[in-house]
């Protein structure tokens, strides 16, 4: 892209309804998708899309992603000018500034962006499923000569409620915003990406920070106070697949959507490649008992089992016998010989032992944990 | 006492000539996801040997390619790593490894080394050789060359100082000598000869047929326990494929299978590389299919190498046999008339 664009990616989310997954990780580092982490999708995107300055905001658990991320090199993003920035927390003269919302994030960075000397500001999500060609939604932006742009998504009408509901005219202008309406006017969800333009951004990050009554969000406070001073502020349709996975359920669905070619996200696109950090692993293997159907598998696994309708990461060994069924299984794992799971998510490096069963499966998806096989031990089942 | 390298990437070998139109044997694709030079190559940082010269010869687009600047070997390095030494003579690449004359071009790379000794090493052999302990076997020998032997013959890897392999480059003409293998299959005076005896697993590949025979030898579990280690990775350059996709209605067994393929078809006793796509109802047995290849579906193919970005339309016949596999050449379309 000609003009020069700045990516705030903001990862400091901790997403505990994702339960053990997220002790010791953020949201955005979460593996997904048999060799991805979350962030994989926002940061791919922005190479993909000709975005080469990116900062991306930590708080929440930031080692692994700090590490994870590095240089920036899976992502072409270590470059002599711009590349990708890790932006934690910091603390100054008058004391450690945690980031408070999204707003104060970006707000406290602002040192950051100006030493950029952006004209646009794409403010991104790090925990959000989808592939965005970004580059058309700054053509967009300026074709409309917005202030602000806000990327939405048609949602079901039954699911409206739950998102954040953008109201427009005919033309896109944005007239409303409704957070999780009872009564939802449209079923246009606001996906979380924003551009500004940076002079206009900077402006109300001022503004909004010196208001001690905002929680210095921006859909709760940036957005609502722009609209209030008829900023002019459109909506992006974008149309493809988008799945926020704040949820064990959702992480796992999100998974499943993978192995339907028609109905899901496509990865073996190499036009619009997900780039991840690769660890040197030999070719999987499928062994004389091995069967695998309906299934993605990735490089060092050794399949002996029945891998049926499941993403497997990584580094897997499924023994004999073992069988696996609509099941999400992490890298570096062992599922025992005999050993049977079905609708379950297993975290890394688990190993689950010979035989093993969930004893009362719950109607939903169960993630696995150590204290779930401890306790299946224990009570003599095997 | 410490190590460099030279990795002679431009050593001819005759029987394997339609896998080599488009690339030098360094580049051959190998056990689904990797080239032949990556086990040379990764033996060596696992050593950590960090000044590695690779002697190639034309054509070496392909490896040039594959290699980059040494990143995916951590050769990446400001003092030292990778140093990419083509040779300007027009036939260049000799049969046996470790080419004086090659050498004697890029003098500079041993004059200038700090290293006390070198390994010249082939890079068509796949192993898992120890340069460490081969090393320290030939310091504890006292000889002047020290050649790796395995079970089934030499590895054709060597260890001399590199005070040693200056002198001979500048005096392989009148010794009437081409090459460091030559020197040690010759056993000229007066130098001191010895082995170091290697006990892992090793494929040498010098015939379509070695070529063959190695690549599915490592669908037994223990050729592949002993070739991938983990504690010593082949490294290899980077993709980005996603993980590999099985359809229902698909039937893969006892295969190695690389990552971003589309596997809709019946495999089995293969080994199929990265983004390869196999159609509804084709059955596979005893292949090798290389990167990128389509076989469209009710293909039947056994015993059959398919090089990179072959298309074998839908319903073809191909039966070739162990000892005289069918080679399809880079880039072959195969439709059913072609194939009766």
């Amino acid at each position: 892209m000609n003009e020069k664009v700045v990516a705030m990616l903001l990862a400091g989310g901790q997403g505990s309804r994702l339960k053990s997954l997220t002790y010791d990780i953020a949201k955005p580092a979460i593996p997904y998708g048999g060799k991805y982490r979350i962030i994989d999708f926002p940061l791919s995107n922005c190479t993909n899309s000709g975005i080469t300055t990116v900062g991306v905001l930590t708080q929440y658990q930031p080692h692994a992603l700090h590490r994870y991320i590095g240089l920036g090199t899976p992502w072409d993003l270590d470059r002599h000018k711009g590349g990708v920035t890790m932006l934690p927390p910091y603390a100054e003269i008058d004391g450690i500034k945690w980031y408070a919302g999204t707003a104060s994030a970006i707000y406290q960075n602002i040192n950051y962006l100006t030493s950029c000397e952006p004209e646009y500001v794409l403010i991104l999500s790090g925990d959000h499923i989808y592939k965005m060609d970004y580059e058309k939604l700054v053509e967009y932006h300026k074709e409309k000569q917005a202030d602000v742009t806000v990327s939405v998504l048609e949602v079901p009408w039954e699911e409206a409620s739950r998102f954040g509901i953008v109201n427009t005219d005919d033309d896109m202008h944005i007239v409303e915003f409704d957070e999780k309406p009872e009564k939802p006017k449209s079923n246009l969800a606001s996906m979380g990406v924003y551009v500004f333009d940076w002079k206009k951004l900077e402006h109300y990050l001022e503004e909004d920070n010196s208001n001690e009554q905002s929680s210095h969000d921006f859909g709760k406070d940036i957005l609502p106070k722009m609209l209030a001073e008829q900023k002019k502020m459109v909506a992006y349709p974008f149309k493809g697949y988008w799945k926020d996975v704040g949820t064990v359920d959702s992480l796992w669905e999100a998974n499943m959507d993978l192995l339907d070619p028609s109905e899901g996200l496509v990865l073996h696109d190499p036009a619009w490649r997900i780039y991840s950090s690769n660890p040197q692993l030999p070719p999987q293997v499928i062994t004389d008992t091995g069967r695998v159907q309906g299934s993605m598998v990735n490089e060092g696994c050794v399949i002996s089992g029945t891998v049926n309708h499941s993403v497997i990461f990584q580094n897997v060994l499924v023994e004999q016998e073992a069988v696996v069924e609509d099941s999400v299984v992490m890298s570096g794992t062992k599922i025992g010989r005999g050993a049977q799971l079905s609708r379950v998510i297993v975290p890394p490096d688990v190993t689950v032992p010979e035989n093993y069963q969930l004893l009362e499966p719950a109607a939903g998806i169960t993630l696995l944990t150590q204290d779930l096989i401890d306790s299946w031990k224990e009570s003599g089942q095997q | 006492m410490t190590l460099m390298a030279a990795v002679d990437a431009s050593v001819k070998v005759a029987g394997l000539q339609d896998l080599t139109i488009h690339r030098s044997v360094s580049s051959i694709p190998f056990a689904g996801r990797y080239r032949l030079i990556d086990f040379a190559l990764s033996n060596l940082v696992n050593a950590d040997v960090n000044s590695v010269g690779i002697f190639a010869s034309q054509p070496f687009g392909s490896l040039i390619d594959h290699i980059g600047v040494g990143k995916s070997w951590d050769l990446d390095r400001r003092k030292e790593g990778l140093f990419f030494l083509p040779t300007t003579h027009q036939n260049g690449g000799i049969a046996t490894v470790g080419s004086f004359r090659d050498f004697e071009e890029n003098l500079q790379f041993f004059e200038k080394s700090r290293q006390t000794h070198v390994v010249v090493t082939s890079s068509f052999v796949a192993g898992q050789l120890d340069y460490k302990e081969m090393l320290a076997s030939h310091l504890a020998s006292g000889n002047d060359i020290t050649e790796a032997i395995g079970a089934s013959g030499s590895l054709k890897s060597y260890i001399l100082s590199r005070r040693l392999i200056l002198e001979l480059i500048h005096s392989y003409r009148e010794k009437r000598i081409l090459s460091v293998e030559d020197l040690v299959n010759l056993k000229k005076a007066p130098y001191t000869y010895g082995v170091y005896e290697y006990k892992g697993y090793f494929a040498i590949i010098d015939s379509i047929q070695q070529y063959f025979k190695e690549s599915l030898g490592l669908l037994d579990e223990n050729n592949r326990r002993l070739l991938f280690l983990p504690q010593a990775p082949i490294y290899t350059k980077v993709k980005d494929e996603p993980p590999t996709r099985y359809l229902d209605g698909s039937d893969v067994s006892n295969s190695m299978m690389a990552n971003g393929s589309t596997i809709m078809g019946n495999v089995k006793n293969s080994i199929i590389s990265r983004a390869v796509t196999i159609g509804r109802n084709a059955n596979l047995d005893s292949c090798i299919i290389m990167q990128k290849c389509t076989i469209e579906e009710n293909c039947e193919l056994a015993y059959v190498v398919a090089d990179k970005d072959v298309y074998i339309e839908k319903g073809v016949k191909l039966t070739g046999t162990a000892d005289r596999p069918i080679v399809l050449r880079k880039g072959e379309r195969v439709t059913k008339e072609d194939a009766q």
